[in-house]
């Protein structure tokens, strides 16, 4: 019986030689029905062509760093399974909406300073000693943000949203989530601090509810959700600035 | 810190919006479609503006049943119209969070409220539009 | 020449580098930190930690309990001392985790839960669902980002650890988006690295867990202590060997052989499936061995079952788990059972270092998996290394801070020297190598083959000597290995050479070392000596660095206080 084989066209992209870049195609054995396309990039590696670029460690779907579009959707390489595609080949490029490092490697630098900017960690007026012991938190109130703080950083929901393709200067997906994740954390008292960034233009306003970022977010985030309630969060703030939560 | 050599930065290649990104996908095509429907619904506003302006004249000299096109043109913005109002009235649940007896209402039962809410709405000013127009 | 020096520089951005570079700035706000790590942070290894971190939380609980459980489970090779230290600190760092925001599970009464694990004797792991490893590391990141002091070199590999006069200084690091060489110089140099899974070809690791801080501390003189202890975890889903996290067993899960059988009760009747790890895993390749495992495509297996805990319980405690076993074995552990076996895991072996992170090299500081500051001894119980990483990693830290605070200023001229000559090296040895013969993926394959086979669960002379044999050629075909990207832009074939280089030295560390311990001890099991020694081996195994593939050994005695070995049934 002949082995499967499958096409892999992966982005190619060296700025010492390319002004572009092009796709590169690889022929590979298809040797086991478990394989996924990052399985497919490390065959190619270490076997085909060594020269090939690309970001991977867990391989289970929880470090975040082996997105990539496949066949023209953002998803998770070690979660993207070779016997969906196959026959059809399988065409593998860097996250769209970013720039191209080289090969399938993306500029991540702009999500890095978003991330930072939201101010992600616990805001109080007054810390408690650590003799104190732990804040009360009930199942309950981390119920409220635990969606929200499933966040891996894979960036998935950056490549998938149309208005981050346009306009890099918006918030995006990830960071308002994230944001949302503290807000809601019953033990922080910093959404004062984060509205700025939250509420300026480039913030959430930016964001006109394409939906898509929900859609390929491979951990159930739902930053479309965060988006729209801190759009609403952020109205009732300003229409009833006195009695409203801190 | 000190350095072997000077390197330059490697270039990057820039990411470009492609023109057509919007039939890349189906959703992202819906999504242009949704937020389309705006242009229509303004030009129907317009138009009404106009048949309102020429009722003004009189009801002798008006005949609005007889505008075919403007019926015609009526229903191809009732059809975005309700297209917009569906998915947007759909999303509301996922925006919306409210607790009753310390549960959270679940989306559905949200959703499922502003369709009433939008059928009620639609009903009542149906009906005073047919009361007044006697 | 412009020339910018940290006060403390931390190498690896995992849970132990992290919580480092904060104690380093809360204890002294004035020192300059720098943080280099060949990912970035959130990247870093901790994120796949499932279990949980252990900590005397609960009246009833005590640090005496704590203490004897991790000196037992260590069959008596951890430093007692150090345990006995760690202990009390433990509940200190969950807190303030705690503080910093991390989403520990909690009981009605808003306190943080605990959970039973593997060798523990009462309950004393706390938990973030069955993602603690995730939500730790984010937590630590994120808090992180608030201290203007830390400075972070993303995607940075060092290459080789700056070494003047008897001191350290800093370290040599390759920029991999540009190809850049840097010296970035420190009055103090902490080794946060994590540990080299990816040296065997089934581990529960990820590509990153590559053993760096270990080889560059072994080549600047630095001894790796212990490293013939390497643990098998003994739930790893077969073919990827992707974790199934020991709170499986923790929440009520059952170890079943072929016949149905909870086969633990003819091993470890007292604890079953929260037995120690090391002696679950022997179980399992015994029962292997003797024909009651399951057989697979790849290899045999155990099942793990948890249906009798019902799906409420599984999507409140073991979310990640069912989508683990949805997504990369077709099954919904609610209805079917799990297909499990022994993995490596975890490496108890690592840098020599003390309670504070010291070690023999001055302002050379080692923290996390990466080190061995004695606390595991020879095998570890699970949720403690969590607890560990955050421990050491907090006094590195300060002990580095306070060093930093009356350290000479470091020189340039020598460094700069050093530097080019690193550079130097590199470039001709692997970026601008022509010909070559041989695929790094090829050595690597057969590397991680041959650890399998000859360092895995069980162990003899011949398997050992054997291996120690084939490193050797190995080592020689790797000075002809082809490396076909020319690239200085993010060229990830050096990465993975460079990977190669580290992952050969210390896998001669660990055979060489496991040759020598003539002994059954922890989760270095000999059939050919399969009883404890404590009258020759109740020591530290340190290994040298040499000119040849074979390290230089010595030993040093393990440090006892309160608790007498004995002998280590459950």
């Amino acid at each position: 019986m002949p082995e499967k084989r499958i096409s892999i066209h992966a982005t190619r992209y060296d700025p010492e030689h390319d002004k572009e870049p092009h796709l590169q195609t690889y022929d590979i054995p298809f040797s086991d029905e478990s394989m996924v396309v990052l399985d497919a990039l490390n065959y190619i590696k270490s076997h085909v062509d060594g020269s090939l670029s690309y970001r991977w460690s867990c391989r289970m779907g929880i470090c975040g760093s082996c997105g990539m579009m496949v066949n023209g959707t953002p998803k998770l390489t070690c979660n993207a399974f070779l016997r969906d595609y196959w026959p059809r080949a399988v065409v593998v490029q860097p996250l769209n909406n970013f720039p191209i490092i080289r090969d399938l490697v993306i500029d991540m630098d702009d999500f890095m300073h978003k991330l930072k900017s939201i101010k992600p960690w616990i805001i109080r007026k007054q810390e408690i000693p650590l003799g104190a012991g732990e804040h009360r938190q009930t199942s309950d109130q981390i119920d409220e943000f635990r969606q929200f703080s499933e966040c891996i950083n894979c960036m998935l929901c950056y490549a998938a949203c149309p208005v981050y393709g346009l306009n890099n200067e918006f918030l995006g997906p990830a960071a308002t989530a994230l944001a949302r994740r503290y807000n809601l954390d019953s033990r922080d008292e910093g959404l004062k601090q984060r509205l700025p960034v939250l509420a300026e233009s480039e913030g959430v306003w930016e964001c006109s509810f394409v939906g898509e970022c929900s859609v390929v977010c491979p951990k159930g985030v739902d930053p479309a959700k965060a988006i729209q309630q801190t759009k609403l969060d952020t109205t009732m703030r300003f229409v009833l600035p006195y009695g409203n939560r801190e | 810190m000190s350095t072997s050599e000077a390197h330059a930065t490697p270039r990057e290649y820039p990411w470009r919006m492609p023109a057509n990104w919007w039939t890349r996908s189906r959703h992202y095509f819906w999504y242009i479609v949704r937020e389309f429907t705006a242009v229509p619904l303004a030009l129907w506003l317009v138009w009404l503006l106009v048949e309102i302006k020429r009722a003004g004249d009189g009801p002798a000299r008006y005949s609005p049943h007889g505008s075919a096109p403007f019926v015609i043109f009526s229903v191809v913005v009732l059809l975005f119209s309700l297209y917009h109002s569906f998915t947007f009235l759909s999303l509301a649940g996922s925006i919306l969070h409210f607790k009753l007896l310390d549960r959270p209402v679940s989306a559905s039962v949200i959703v499922m409220s502003q369709f009433a809410a939008w059928a009620v709405a639609s009903g009542v000013i149906g009906f005073f539009l047919v009361w007044l127009g006697r | 020449m412009d020339f910018e020096s940290y006060d403390v520089l931390v190498v690896g951005g995992g849970l132990a580098g992290l919580r480092a570079a904060i104690a380093a700035v809360e204890a002294n706000p004035r020192v300059k930190v720098g943080l280099v790590s060949k990912v970035y942070p959130m990247r870093s290894h901790t994120v796949s930690a499932e279990g949980g971190a252990a900590a005397v939380m609960r009246p009833e609980d005590s640090y005496q309990t704590h203490a004897f459980d991790t000196i037992k489970g260590s069959d008596y090779l951890a430093d007692q001392d150090v345990v006995e230290a760690f202990v009390r600190e433990a509940p200190l760092e969950i807190i303030q985790m705690e503080h910093w925001g991390c989403p520990w599970s909690r009981d009605p009464d808003g306190k943080i839960s605990v959970r039973p694990f593997g060798g523990m004797t009462t309950w004393r792991t706390c938990f973030a669902a069955d993602k603690s490893g995730f939500h730790m590391l984010h937590t630590v990141f994120q808090t992180s980002l608030k201290y203007p002091q830390i400075t972070r070199h993303d995607e940075a590999f060092v290459t080789k650890l700056l070494i003047e006069d008897s001191r350290c200084v800093g370290v040599v690091a390759l920029d991999i988006r540009t190809g850049r060489f840097d010296a970035i110089t420190a009055k103090t140099t902490i080794l946060a690295t994590g540990g080299l899974g990816r040296v065997y070809a089934f581990s529960t690791n990820g590509n990153i867990c590559t053993g760096d801080g270990m080889a560059l501390a072994y080549r600047a003189g630095v001894g790796l202590k212990d490293m013939e202890m390497v643990q098998f975890h003994p739930t790893g889903l077969p073919f990827t060997g992707i974790l199934i996290t020991e709170a499986v067993r923790g929440e009520g899960g059952y170890l079943l052989n072929n016949g149905g059988e909870r086969f633990l009760k003819r091993y470890v009747p007292n604890k079953m499936e929260l037995g120690p790890r090391d002696i679950i895993s022997r179980a399992m390749i015994t029962e292997f061995e003797e024909g009651r495992g399951f057989e697979g495509p790849h290899g045999k297996y155990m099942h793990l079952d948890v249906r009798h805990l019902g799906e409420a319980v599984i999507d409140r405690k073991l979310p990640f788990m069912r989508e683990l076993g949805r997504e990369f074995v077709g099954i919904d552990i609610v209805k079917d059972p799990i297909p499990v076996r022994p993995v490596q895991h975890y490496m108890m072996g690592g840098v020599d270092a003390d309670i504070s992170g010291v070690t023999p090299i001055l302002g050379l500081y080692a923290a996390g998996e990466c080190a061995n500051v004695g606390l595991n001894g020879g095998n570890r119980l699970g949720s403690n290394s969590l607890s560990e990483c955050l421990v050491f990693g907090a006094a590195a830290g300060r002990a580095a801070a306070h060093f930093a605070s009356s350290a000479k200023p470091v020189t340039a001229n020598p460094v700069d020297a050093m530097l080019w000559d690193e550079a130097h090296r590199v470039e001709t040895e692997y970026l601008e190598k022509k010909g070559g013969n041989e695929r790094i993926a090829v050595i690597r394959e057969e590397m991680q083959k041959e650890m399998d086979d000859g360092a895995g669960v069980f162990r003899t002379r011949e398997g050992l000597s054997k291996l120690v044999r084939n490193l050797g050629g190995l080592r020689e075909r790797f000075e002809k290995v082809k490396i076909e990207d020319s690239s200085r832009t993010f060229n990830t074939e050096i990465l993975a050479a460079l990977e190669l280089d580290f992952m050969l030295e210390v896998s001669s560390a660990i055979a060489f070392s496991a040759l020598a311990r003539e002994e059954s001890r922890g989760a270095h099991a000999r059939r050919d000596f399969p009883e404890r020694d404590d009258a020759k081996f109740l020591k530290h195994t340190l290994a040298f660095h040499t000119k040849t593939l074979a390290p230089r050994l010595e030993y040093r005695d393990v440090t006892i206080t309160n608790f007498k070995p004995q002998a280590r049934t459950y």
